[in-house]
């Protein structure tokens, strides 16, 4: 422990040069830490916002216009795949609504309230009202019911693809922040399309399915294809129907790593560069300690804890900056919540302090191969 | 007989540089006995530190043997000549050499940490001890460059005597000091000599200093001109160099 006697002695004689290099390895970790996050954050929210309550991978007749027959096979597959985590059979029907002598169309989606709930998460959704449970029940978006001034319990009058009027009853009001949804889609129970459409009881519009993991789509829909059961079945993948979207966050993920990269290596050249001279400037006592017989490998040491020493308090406190700023950031302009990943915090925590052990090896190196006849001949 | 021996150097020569060699120490030969008080002359580039640092193992010799404590040097990697330089001398400098991030206490103990002793009050009564041998009993707490060069240098002899060294090796140890703290540096050498057994080899150009030790090598050129034991000190006269 001599060797980190030594280091830590050092380090206190040059306060100034010490608390440089902590103050930069600080800085790098908190940037590190901040940008990581913030992005991941940022990437996380805007992948909820477009896939959280959507399908990820959803099964349609090959021909667009008939209907997918949701046999027991297709049940079975799917409920026994432990990639899926939400099987929604759905109808959708467009009709028009009509009040007076205003009108509208609405897109109706006939499916459990359960799965619709399990989907948009409704119950927490829902301003005024219930979920459906009978037939000529339906729930309306805000921004809808808002403009056509309905209320909870009031009579919805719509138009049938066929002419024939038909009246359901407002039993809820939701807002779940979409207004492509708020705006014109209206949640019934899944009879009441079926019988508009004169459906079957297995005939679906489609299946929409969520995955625990939504980047496994394409995987999925791979291992499905070939199956029998799906025959006639076509899948669509949400990463093709929304390849703009991945393309922008796979860019903005790039530009994080190069800017953590780049922070990371300026750290390590302030560091290593810093080390570096204070190695030179410790070189007499270096050599005045290996002339009283101090070993090669203790005096490399030396700079090996100084590095350790400054990594570990320069990450400490990079990891209390980077996360207070995150937290204020929080509190202040930012709509997405900013959720911190431990693996990566650690993972950035433990990179500074390898980076500083890294930036010591020459120094280090240097110290140990010097020889001490070279300081006693230079003189005081 | 060779059980009593500190040095035994046989046809030690140093040649520096390689493009245009340089020969510093040509073909020295001689032994150094238990507790012997010996000084080194010569006039400047004679030699004379090259020969302690050789013996001192901060230097290799370029041929020749040297067998220090009866082991043969040549047989040593670098950590095993970093001990012995540890363990088994003491070195004085022209410079002081102290280390300035440590104090004056610190300093004088610093070859016994590196020798693996624990941080122990034993440790700390033993370098108090002998920083008071050494007058120095009131700096021992002070920062290293707190004190004056007189007391430097005294300090630096004080950290040389911290492991109870068997040979003192000393070059030109009070060459930027005044004739006062001089007198005072060779008056404790003589009683360390005296009252603990450690064998001296000091180096000087000051022909008077080298009068009052007991036998003086004289090196000119790079070789060993003479070798003699001093009359002008009433003593024991010891026994004359090998060869
Ligand atoms: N590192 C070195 N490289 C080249 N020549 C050296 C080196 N050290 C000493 N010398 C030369 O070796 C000779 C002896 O030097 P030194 O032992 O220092 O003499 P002294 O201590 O007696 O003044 C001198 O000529 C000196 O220039
Ligand atoms: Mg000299």
């Amino acid at each position: 422990m001599l060797s980190l006697r030594i280091a830590t002695r050092f380090l206190r004689t040059s306060p100034g040069q010490s608390i440089l290099i902590v103050a930069g390895i600080a800085v790098g970790i908190a940037v590190q830490i901040f940008v990581g996050t913030l992005i991941t954050s940022l990437q996380a929210s805007l992948l909820d916002t477009t896939i959280g309550n959507a399908s990820h991978v959803t099964l349609q007749n090959v021909d667009d216009k008939k209907a997918i027959v949701y046999t027991p096979a297709i049940q079975r597959v799917l409920a026994s795949d432990p990639r899926v985590k939400l099987i929604v059979p759905d109808r959708v029907l467009s009709v028009i609504f009509s009040k007076g002598t205003d009108s509208a169309p609405i897109n109706v989606v006939g499916a459990e309230p359960s799965d619709i709930n399990a989907i948009y998460k409704m119950r927490q959704h829902l301003v005024a009202g219930r979920l459906v449970n009978a037939a000529d029940e339906v729930i309306l978006g805000k921004s809808f019911a808002k403009k056509y001034q309905l209320k909870t319990g009031d009579p919805v009058l719509v138009v049938l693809p066929g002419g024939e009027q038909q009246k359901l009853t407002l039993v809820g009001i939701f807002d779940v922040g979409t207004s492509a949804v708020n705006d014109r889609i209206g949640f019934t129970t899944p009879d009441f399309p079926r019988r508009a459409l004169g459906m079957a009881a297995n005939d679906y519009s489609d299946i929409q399915t969520q995955l625990t993991d939504p980047f496994q789509s394409q995987a999925v829909i791979r291992s499905w294809k070939g199956l029998e059961v799906f025959k006639g079945v076509q899948f669509k993948d949400w990463q093709v129907e929304n390849a703009q979207l991945l393309v922008g966050l796979q860019g903005q993920s790039s530009s994080s790593y190069m800017i953590q990269v780049f922070v990371l290596v300026a750290v390590a050249l302030g560091i290593a560069s810093t080390l570096a001279i204070s190695a030179v400037q410790k070189t007499r006592q270096i050599g005045i300690l290996k002339a009283m017989g101090l070993t090669d490998r203790r005096a490399g040491l030396v700079f090996l804890w100084e590095a350790a020493l400054l990594g570990g308090c320069g990450t400490a406190l990079g990891l209390v900056f980077g996360v207070g700023l995150l937290q204020l950031f929080q509190l202040g302009p930012l709509t997405f919540p900013i959720v911190l990943d431990p693996a990566f915090v650690g993972g950035s925590c433990a990179i500074g302090v390898v980076v500083a052990l890294l930036s010591a090896i020459i120094p280090s190196r240097g110290t140990s191969r010097l020889d001490p006849i070279e300081v006693i001949q230079g003189g005081g | 007989m060779a059980d009593d021996l500190l040095v035994h150097a046989e046809g030690l020569s140093k040649v520096y540089g390689d493009v245009v060699p340089t020969p510093a120490l040509t073909d020295v030969s001689f032994s150094l006995g238990c507790h012997e008080f010996a000084s080194v002359i010569g006039r400047s580039g004679s030699g004379k530190s090259t020969l302690l640092n050789l013996i001192g193992l901060l230097d290799t010799p370029t041929s020749g043997r040297l067998v220090l404590n009866n082991r043969d040097t040549a047989g040593l990697d670098r950590d095993g000549r970093a001990k012995l330089r540890n363990t088994f001398v003491g070195f004085v400098f022209q410079f002081h050499h102290l280390l300035p991030e440590f104090s004056v206490i610190e300093n004088v103990y610093m070859p016994s940490l590196i020798r693996g002793d624990p941080q122990s009050t034993q440790l700390v009564d033993r370098a108090r001890e002998t920083l008071e041998t050494l007058a120095l009993g009131d700096v021992a707490d002070k920062n290293a460059n707190e004190i004056s060069g007189g007391q430097k240098q005294r300090v630096a002899v004080a950290r040389a005597l911290m492991n109870r060294p068997q040979l003192v090796l000393a070059d030109e140890p009070t060459g930027n000091l005044d004739t006062e703290n001089t007198d005072l540096v060779y008056e404790l050498f003589r009683k360390v000599n005296r009252e603990w057994g450690t064998g001296f080899l000091i180096v000087t150009h000051d022909r008077a200093i080298a009068q009052q030790t007991d036998r003086i090598l004289e090196l000119s050129d790079g070789r060993l001109l003479q070798d003699v034991a001093n009359p002008g000190v009433e003593r024991e006269a010891p026994a004359p160099g090998k060869r």
